[in-house]
């Protein structure tokens, strides 16, 4: 293996954060409903059913709408000054500093150690409807790919092009999109894990278990 | 009592300790009077027990039984509902176990064996009882069936059936049926496993209630602990008997409590307010009784019967076969049953206890006791449970035209201007329907409610032409269309789907006018007010209501609920949860149950039960179908009691006489419908369906949560898990509802849209 | 005219135009734009000309709450929808007029949008005018025998007119765009074909209602241009010819007038044709009172006999060659219908009547599109590094990509990348024009691998040759 998982490691030490942008969704007036440097939380539950923090109400034709945190984290950069104010779509609002956790440091050192297959181009994107199935019944792991296979479909101005798999076979060991997603070009579409790289693998995550405190 | 040895004062220490324990159990704690210190004493004489001399120690026990016996008579002095409550809670209460033991002489358990049991809180059993009659046994047969709590036995569950428990129920009571025996029922249960796992602790229990309506066999049920609608399952019985301590309730005192004081998940039930709600719920054995709900009390001692009370369960074995007996009797001749019931009473009034009969009975019945016996239960579940108010003057009946006054002001107001650019394209549209036709259906249809949304309805009547009745009638709207005063906002709403299918958010005057409420992108329907099925659901004019004289009550006198129930009589101007009326679909004549949301969340008491039996009859004389449309209901309303809970019997007796009968009954649920009516009446139908986005269960999340420890996800009660279980037999859309109905009507009800 | 501010609700070249409009009859303007639109064309104008005050980034051009959002916000008292999107949706219509803010909807009234956007409503309303629409059932039919006779009685009327394969179609009748459709060309197959689309349509749609027409092979494709007022004016601008069109039914070359008996022989006598065309569209627009531009659209068949599909309740791209052969008798050059259009919807009388507009010349229009004539018409992306056209007094091009500077085609909508319209005093000069044109353009660009773009020049070029022949 050409990875140094030490320096891997280090570096995820040294950073261990990840600030997301939190950008208005729609245009409307925005009122603010945290503090810059307040710790906020994601959706909980089994089902992610309860909803986050309550981060800011923004509303549009009469309809104040509660936008709520997807990440646990710190708000920073918030824009107060917008507070109260009409805000067109995109809008950057403040960003949320988030500590990854275990889980998303092995998803992320996993990244660079799986073959890791690109969208071709800029364009939405779904599963083929049986490896949908598949992934959805939670089997995505036991599913092996190989050259060939209709694995996505590429949804670019409004035609769908099937797209097959191309590179080393293995099986289907990390998906990085949810079906219908846009996805710029060269992002990562799914990781394919070479058998005899199993192993590996395993101790990747086996090391991140014991080393990385939550 | 004699002590002979210092070993033996250990043994009867323990027995001390327990009746201390006992003490404290009834009374929630150690903190009431010296029990802390007596137990206290207990414990350290048990461990010194080799320090005392033999004499010490004699006194010493003594002394602290006499302490403990006028504690007990203290706490007997004056027994609280929700001490009588901690009784039958009690771990040392007697169990179906020591009944099984200690009233019949043998008994074979019935699929199960401890713990290798479909449902351990189930026991079903063939036993043989015995009496003696002039120093003779007779055998009789019965089947046993009732909740094993299990005192200290995890696997039983603390006798909550699951839902296949009650379905083993159901499974002997029908081979108790095919052999000809009586059952008897014995419930110790505190509610029903509220899961929803096929077959559904809901649509079990209808299904035991069904058919227990109708079962050949005589039953008797005694009540110890009467847990609502788990109780039920196996409650409907031809003679009701109950321990003198025990209790029979429509919820937890505790569950009530959190209701009444509207305590957050999670939160601390005020310990004051459960023992309020413990005595307003009218729980106890003599309540009942007052109440009617049951027959007769089966004496307990004075504290309540435990495991080793062998004198109660000679009692209860007496009382058991008399039930029986008379059960038996009132089927045959009249005569026979008075000379019989004439001994009796002689002999209750002896003070000391006899349980020797003066003759035998046979418990088996010819086929005609056996239709007598189904009649005098039906006639004896029509007459309980009627806590209900009837009025002189009845509600007013202008049902249909309520909106009337309200949407001229709406039209007027908000489009008032348009009216005269409207008259050009009426008359196009009128010209173009007056060929007449099917056209309506796909495009105009919607484009007419539209178009009458904005355009006041011209007063005059629809034209319609000569056309196959089945047809036109689907696809021609009158011209006047109901239009939910939700509509008349400029606003908009968000879908609660809008993350996972992308909704845009709502402009309100077209989600509650042109789309009916229904999200246009993924399917979702908003709830609207039940007035909106009134108007678009049936043909226009048709509802007729009846039976508006009988109005909710409060007949427990419930603290606080009068006010409650003047609030909900203002705000509906109805006089209970639910409206019964004649209407026709496309024609199809009909009587109609409808349960709805805005009259204390659709919840049943004796006024909706009896009305809902009513409109059951009305529908049977008729001969006509039977649709109850359930906008919602929140189950059985806590505020009448057991008087609430017996329409679960009562109703579903009466949609079984309708059923048998030939009657086609559907039942349609609508935004949330929960527990008890869902339980019986509702879910006993054999068409069952589900509006979209509906949610159908026995209890709601956090029920469940409280009671199982677990979560549910948050789509458990929608309609199409309810469907994937197989408790409903379809999903409709909102918008094909008359459609779908008049289809239903017209493939399932047969030429005569009755099967007999 | 009171100080009026319209939202244009619509990207592109539309977009553009309507900003022109807006600026010649003095009316104030904002814009709103998508972020794979910020580099586009449109957004660029409206900053030069209103600055950052008129321009609003918004989720959707497709999401109606933006557009009242942005409107509400920037105070515009009108929108104009442009074609596609909310142009012709009558619910947006409806909310512009009702909600508590009334915003002028620079278009017909709702209702007429809603009646008209239903094609067998329309259907069933011209028929009552005896107005030609396509042979067959102008209502769903539920029964079999009752859709078997029709299906005969349209195999029959075929065989009379000495049509060479007669079929019809069978369509479920609440589909569309294609769905639940099938030909039939033998009438022993069709109960087969009726059941399975009947079937479908109550599966699809919970509706088993079913359309049976005849089916229409050799025709072309016309169009007839009207402008109303809603002062009960109804004026028309001729015809025009949209037959060539790409495989998924996209107009790629249109000419105006609908045909020209100096250059071909047709048939038939096409202007009496194009005449009774003009006469039926008028008609119905008279009767629904029709109050702002719109489209009727015909086919015609070789046999010369014209049927009403549709109406289309907007603007169309294609509107310019019908206005650029008009001319008003007071007026100096050729007519603006986006101009009249946005007059219209404020509520002003047209300056002129049907006997003021007279035509002269002919007009091609030609849509530059980056696509693969040869694949099926597939769309292609990826970015333009020069685009460059001869400027002559003849033509006008509107395009949304900028001629200074790179562009990359957004993915999420069409890679149309200009209009051009060519006018010349024939059809002969129009057609010459519009190929010198094609041959002096010139696009270079390159997609995500590094190879060339592919653009439907040649496809163009080729067809200005076949235009009007029938």
């Amino acid at each position: 293996m050409s990875i140094n998982l030490n320096d891997l490691l280090r570096k995820y030490k040294s950073h261990p954060y990840e600030d997301h942008e939190i950008l208005a969704p729609h245009t409307g007036v925005v009122k603010f409903k945290v503090e810059e440097g307040q710790a906020v939380k994601g959706p909980s539950g089994q089902w992610l059913h309860r909803p986050g923090t309550l981060l800011y109400i923004l509303e549009r034709e009469k309809n104040p709408k509660r936008i709520t945190s997807r990440f646990d984290g710190i708000v920073t950069d918030l824009r107060v000054d917008l507070d109260g104010k009409f805000v067109e779509a995109g809008q950057p609002l403040m960003l949320i500093r988030h500590r990854l956790n275990k889980q998303e440091i092995t998803n992320r050192i996993l990244k660079e150690v799986l073959h890791i297959f690109p969208a071709p181009e800029r364009a939405r994107y779904f599963f083929t409807p049986e490896t949908s199935t598949k992934i959805e019944k939670g089997k995505a792991k036991s599913l092996s790919v190989k050259t060939g296979d209709e694995i996505v479909i590429m949804s670019l101005m409004k035609r769908d092009t099937i797209l097959n798999y191309e590179g080393p076979s293995g099986v289907l060991y990390e998906v990085y999109f949810k079906n219908g997603d846009i996805l710029e070009q060269g992002a990562p579409l799914f990781g394919v894990c070479l058998p005899e790289r199993l192993p590996f693998v395993e101790k990747v995550i086996q090391r991140i278990k014991t080393e990385w405190d939550d | 009592m004699e002590q002979k040895s210092i070993l033996d004062s250990g043994k009867y220490l323990v027995t001390l300790q327990d009746r201390v324990s006992y003490l404290a159990d009834i009374k929630g704690g150690f903190e009431w009077g010296n029990l802390r210190e007596l137990f206290e004493r207990v414990q350290e004489l048990r461990t010194n027990l080799f320090e005392y001399s033999e004499r010490e120690l004699l006194q010493q026990i003594h002394s602290l039984e006499g302490r403990i016996e006028f504690a007990e008579r203290q706490v007997a002095k004056r027994l609280r509902p929700i001490e009588i409550v901690n009784i039958v809670r009690s771990v040392q209460r007697f169990t179906l176990l020591d009944i099984l033991e200690n009233c019949y002489d043998s008994f074979t358990e019935l699929g199960g064996d401890g713990e290798f049991n479909i449902d351990p809180a189930v026991i079903a059993a063939r036993a043989t009882i015995t009496r003696r009659v002039k120093n003779r046994l007779y055998y009789h047969q019965v089947m046993v069936i009732g909740h094993e709590k299990g005192m200290g036995e995890e696997f039983r569950n603390g006798g909550c059936a699951k839902p296949w428990g009650n379905e083993k129920a159901l499974r002997y009571m029908k081979v108790a049926e095919t052999e000809g025996i009586p059952i008897h029922f014995y419930i110790f249960t505190p509610g029903a496993y509220p899961i929803e796992d096929y077959p559904g602790a809901a649509q079990q229990i209808a299904r035991n209630l069904f058919e227990m309506a109708k079962l050949r066999v005589p039953m008797i049920s005694f009540i110890s602990e009467g847990g609502s609608g788990g109780a039920e399952a196996i409650g409907l019985a031809d003679m009701r008997l109950m321990a003198s301590r025990g209790y029979y309730s429509v919820i937890s005192p505790e569950g009530a409590a959190a209701i009444e004081g509207r305590i957050k998940e999670g939160g601390k039930v005020p310990r004051k307010l459960v023992e309020h709600c413990a005595e307003q719920l009218k729980m106890t054995a003599k309540d009942n009784l007052e109440l009617g709900t049951i027959d007769r009390i089966v004496e307990e001692p004075p504290l309540g019967a435990k495991r080793s009370d062998f004198k109660f369960f000679k009692r209860l074995r007496y009382e058991m076969v008399r039930a029986t007996d008379e059960v038996v009797l009132k089927t045959k001749s009249f005569r026979a049953f008075r000379a019989y019931a004439l001994r009796r009473q002689s002999q209750d009034k002896e003070k000391v206890f006899n349980d020797e009969f003066d003759i035998h009975i046979k418990w088996t019945l010819s086929e005609s006791e056996k239709d007598r016996l189904l009649e005098i239960r039906s006639k004896k579940y029509r007459a309980m449970g009627r806590g209900y108010k009837v009025l002189k003057r009845p509600f007013s009946k202008r049902l249909t035209r309520f909106w009337e006054s309200t949407r001229h002001k709406y039209y007027d107001i908000r489009y008032g201007l348009l009216r005269k650019q409207s008259k050009n394209l009426q008359k196009i549209l009128e010209e173009v329907s007056s060929e007449g036709s099917v056209i309506f259906k796909t495009v105009t249809e919607s484009m007419r409610a539209a178009y009458d949304f904005v355009f006041p309805a011209p007063q005059k009547p629809a034209q319609t032409s000569q056309q196959d009745p089945l047809r036109r009638s689907i696809f021609m709207q009158d011209w006047e269309q109901y239009i939910s005063p939700l509509a008349n906002e400029d606003r908009t709403v968000t879908c609660p789907n809008a993350e996972k299918y992308g909704c845009k958010d709502l402009w309100v005057p077209d989600l509650y006018g042109e789309y009916s409420g229904v999200c246009p992108t993924c399917g979702h329907h908003f709830p609207l007010e039940y007035q909106w099925y009134l108007e678009n659901l049936f043909d226009k004019g048709s509802v007729r209501e009846f039976n508006t004289q009988i109005v909710s009550d409060n007949p427990l006198g419930f603290k606080g609920f009068d006010e409650k129930l003047k609030k909900a009589i203002e705000r509906t101007r109805r006089g209970s949860a639910i409206i019964t009326f004649d209407a026709e679909v496309l024609g199809i004549k009909l009587v109609v149950a409808m349960l709805y949301s805005d009259f204390r969340s659709g919840t049943v008491g004796s006024a909706e039960g009896e009305k809902f039996i009513r409109a059951c009859d009305r529908a049977r004389t008729t001969r006509r179908p039977f649709l109850a449309y359930i906008h919602t209901t929140g189950g059985i309303r806590i505020h009448e009691g057991t008087l609430g809970v017996i329409q679960m019997p009562r109703c579903t007796l009466a949609v079984r006489e309708y059923i048998d009968s030939g009657g086609l009954y559907i039942v349609v649920y609508d935004n949330n419908s929960y527990a008890g009516p869902v339980a019986s009446f509702l879910g006993c139908s054999p068409y069952q369906v589900g509006i979209r986005s509906s949610r159908i269960g026995f209890a709601g999340p956090r029920v469940i949560r409280e009671t199982t420890g677990t979560d549910v996800p948050p789509d458990y009660h929608k309609a199409r898990n309810a469907l994937k279980r197989g408790h409903i037999q379809g999903i409709w859309d909102r918008r094909e509802f008359r459609k779908n109905l008049f289809e239903a009507l017209m493939t399932m009800g047969g030429p005569n849209l009755y099967y007999k | 005219m009171k100080k009026e501010k319209v939202l244009i609700a619509n990207r592109g070249e539309i977009a553009i135009r309507i900003m022109k409009a807006c600026n010649e009859l003095g009316l104030d303007y904002v814009v709103v734009y998508t972020k794979e639109d910020r580099a586009s064309g449109h957004v660029k104008k409206a900053l030069k000309e209103r600055g950052s005050q008129a321009v609003y980034r918004i989720s959707s051009y497709k999401d109606p709450n933006e557009i009242f959002s942005v409107a509400d916000h920037s105070g515009a008292t009108a929108i104009h929808p442009g074609y596609g999107f909310f142009s012709e949706d009558f619910r947006f219509a409806r909310r512009a007029a009702l909600r508590n803010r009334p915003i002028t909807f620079i278009g017909p009234r709702w209702e007429v949008i809603r009646d008209l956007g239903s094609k067998i409503n329309t259907k069933r309303i011209a028929k009552s005018l005896r107005i030609p629409v396509i042979p067959g059932s102008d209502e769903p039919i539920y029964s079999e025998i009752e859709a078997e006779t029709l299906a005969e009685e349209l195999f029959l009327k075929q065989k009379e007119q000495g049509i060479d394969k007669p079929s019809i179609l069978v369509k479920a009748s609440a589909g569309g765009g294609g769905m639940g459709i099938e030909e039939v060309n033998h009438l022993d197959v069709f109960r087969q074909v009726y059941r399975r689309i009947q079937n479908y349509a109550k599966r699809q749609f919970g509706d088993e209602g079913v359309l049976i027409e005849q089916c229409m092979r050799d025709y072309h494709h016309l169009e007839v241009q009207l402008l109303c007022s809603q002062h009960k004016e109804v004026v028309h601008f001729g015809t025009r010819n949209c037959t060539i069109q790409s495989t998924g039914r996209q107009k790629r070359v249109e000419v105006a007038p609908g045909f020209d008996p100096t250059i071909w022989e047709y048939p038939f006598d096409a202007r009496k044709v194009l005449d009774d065309m003009v006469k039926y569209s008028i008609r119905l627009a008279e009767k629904v009172e029709y109050d702002n531009v719109g489209t009727w659209e015909w086919i015609v068949t070789r046999d010369g006999k014209p049927y009403l599909l549709e109406v289309n309740t907007r603007i169309q791209v294609e509107n310019e060659i019908s206005a650029c052969i008009s001319r008003i008798s007071r007026q100096r050059g050729p007519v603006n219908l986006i101009k009249e259009q946005i007059r219209s919807a404020l509520g002003e009388k047209l300056n002129f009547s049907q006997r003021h507009v007279s035509f002269e010349g002919t007009s091609i229009e030609l849509r530059i599109v980056a696509e693969d004539v040869k694949r099926g018409f597939a769309p292609w992306c990826g970015t333009i590094t020069r685009f460059e056209f001869p400027d002559e007094p003849w033509v006008r091009v509107y395009t949304h990509v900028p001629q200074d500077e790179p562009y990359e085609i957004p993915t999420e909508y069409d890679p149309n990348l200009a209009l051009v319209i060519v006018w010349g005093k024939d059809t002969q000069e129009a057609k010459k024009r519009a190929k010198d044109f094609i041959s002096e353009t010139v696009i270079d660009g390159k997609d995500s691998r590094g190879n060339g773009i592919i653009t439907n020049l040649s496809y163009l070029y080729e067809k200005v040759d076949e235009v009007l022949r029938f």
